[in-house]
């Protein structure tokens, strides 16, 4: 059979193309073309749930006399968006040398609400004050996106009830909780007419009458009427719908998704470089070129040996193969002649 | 026997192969290397005694070669990647034309460890196949990132027109 893996068609050797629908504070739609499945969804993956931003982590509750129990109140803060703008030059609170926070690790909040008048005081998130150093004005502080300049509803006071916290907050990542996402959501589509028979549509009985078209439906060559199903086709053309929390731009997202990608990449390749270069063989074997193994063909060798340094069929005794430590095989006698 | 043998296969054949006291030596080798490996903690822990701990955090190795591998076909264990890194690797490692084969898989769910399997032609290895997808998919993301910069920069020209 022929095959040239290197073939690619032309419009594959232009490389990944990005056209953007639209662009507003909240959201970026783009179209990325000439890319594969599985970049695309590491893209997507990624933007979801590994770029780092700032969300309240700790709570200490000086005075809290409304109805809403400490945690519960808790719990509702650290979903708060806060403004994760210059978070790359904070450091995450578990590689910081400090005892439990400090201003390179943490920003602190301070909420202190008295309900003094004769109504319901409400308490949002304009409300909580940033207090102590910090590596920027913007960061940490709460998103507020509404005409009246409240930010979120945190909690409501009746008269005489208080309110007296501190909250620290820190940079994380989706992947621990979902508090530090930046992307509120992000639409991820290809193949609009479903060509490809990714999807299996339920219908009562004409799925084509009973699924509205994809907004992105217009951009692609509907099916012909008796079109025969192409096997070999790929998905190709994918729409991103990325929008933001709050915390940082929509179009940030992506820039900052890629690089996170990249950061993971680069941390592999100084891994792989590294294993390479000090030939260490010991401990929690890095990847290592032959050269490095007991010289020569030692490589055969580690085929059957654990990281420890054990063969692998063997005893952790150093016995041989299917031998006892005693040097016979648990069956008797040395049946292999 | 061929390289690109399964390590299955490998482990069955072993005795077959060898007369079982020719693990003798190879076990005794082992004992030797276990004891160098030995020692060397031990000056570790004399050299700085104190930050011991904290040098072991950091120096977490989170890619290994996986028991069974040859050269030219051998199995790498990320560990704290997923199928972020793995689908989007393995792309980009199949394009390789001197690539026979790789794949991914996420042994089980809950232990937060990816393998990839490398098999190569001859000429190269499986690891400068690894090291040379890692950096094409850099590649990948350079320009998918100046492509993406030109558009938004593009649109928001046409916005403001």
């Amino acid at each position: 059979m022929d095959y040239d893996p290197m073939a690619m068609d032309d419009a594959e050797s232009l490389g990944p193309v990005v056209k953007i629908s639209q662009a507003d504070s909240v959201r970026v739609k783009f179209e990325l073309s000439n890319a594969d499945l599985a970049f695309a969804n590491s893209l997507r993956r990624v933007m979801l749930g590994e770029i780092p931003t700032v969300a309240i982590d700790l709570v200490e509750i000086e005075a809290n006399s409304s109805v809403l129990a400490d945690e519960f109140i808790a719990h509702r803060l650290g979903l708060i968006p806060l403004n994760a703008d210059g978070v790359e030059s904070l450091l995450y609170s578990r590689e910081c040398d400090c005892d439990e926070y400090c201003e390179h690790c943490s920003i602190t909040l301070n909420l202190h609400a008295k309900c003094v008048g004769d109504e319901n005081m409400h308490v949002y998130a304009r409300d909580m004050v940033p207090s102590g150093d910090r590596i920027n004005q913007t960061l940490g502080t709460p998103v507020i996106v509404d005409p009246e300049g409240n930010g979120p509803l945190i909690l409501k006071l009746r008269p005489g009830q208080e309110i007296k916290l501190q909250c620290i907050a820190k940079k994380g990542i989706a992947k621990e909780h979902a508090k530090w996402a930046p992307s509120a959501a992000i639409g991820f589509e290809y193949d609009p007419h479903n060509k490809l028979h990714h999807l299996d549509l339920w219908y009562e009985t004409d799925p084509k009458a009973e699924w509205p078209p994809s907004e992105y439906a217009d951009w692609e060559e509907p099916p012909q009427e008796d079109e025969p199903f192409d096997y070999d086709a790929v998905p190709n053309r994918f729409y991103f719908n990325v929008e933001t929390a709050g915390n940082l731009p929509a179009d940030a997202i992506v820039t900052e998704g890629i690089k996170v990608l990249q950061q993971k990449l680069a941390g592999m390749i100084h891994e792989l470089t590294e294993g390479e270069g000090d030939g260490a063989n010991g401990d929690y074997n890095g990847p290592r070129s032959p050269e490095y193994n007991n010289a020569g063909d030692g490589w055969q060798d580690q085929g059957y040996t654990t990281p420890y340094g054990n063969g692998g069929a063997q005893s952790s005794w150093g016995g041989a193969g299917g031998a006892t430590p005693y040097g016979q095989t648990p069956y008797g006698g040395q049946t292999w002649s | 026997m061929a390289p690109r043998s399964t390590r299955k296969k490998a482990v069955e054949e072993a005795p077959m192969e060898e007369e079982p006291t020719s693990h003798q030596p190879t076990a005794e080798d082992e004992d030797a290397s276990m004891a160098d490996a030995d020692v060397d903690q031990e000056d570790g822990e004399e050299a700085n005694p104190e930050d011991e701990e904290e040098e072991e955090d950091e120096e977490v190795q989170r890619v290994r070669i996986l028991p069974g591998s040859t050269p030219t076909a051998a199995s790498f264990e990320f560990l704290e990647e997923g199928h972020t890194l793995g689908n989007a690797l393995r792309y980009i490692v199949m394009q390789n034309p001197d690539v026979e084969f790789c794949a991914y898989a996420i042994p089980h769910p809950s232990e937060a460890k990816m393998n990839v399997r490398i098999q190569t032609y001859e000429g190269t290895t499986a690891i400068q196949a690894l090291e040379k997808g890692l950096r094409d998919l850099q590649e990948l993301c350079d320009v998918v990132t100046d492509k993406f910069t030109v558009a938004r920069d593009e649109f928001s020209n046409r916005m403001a027109a």
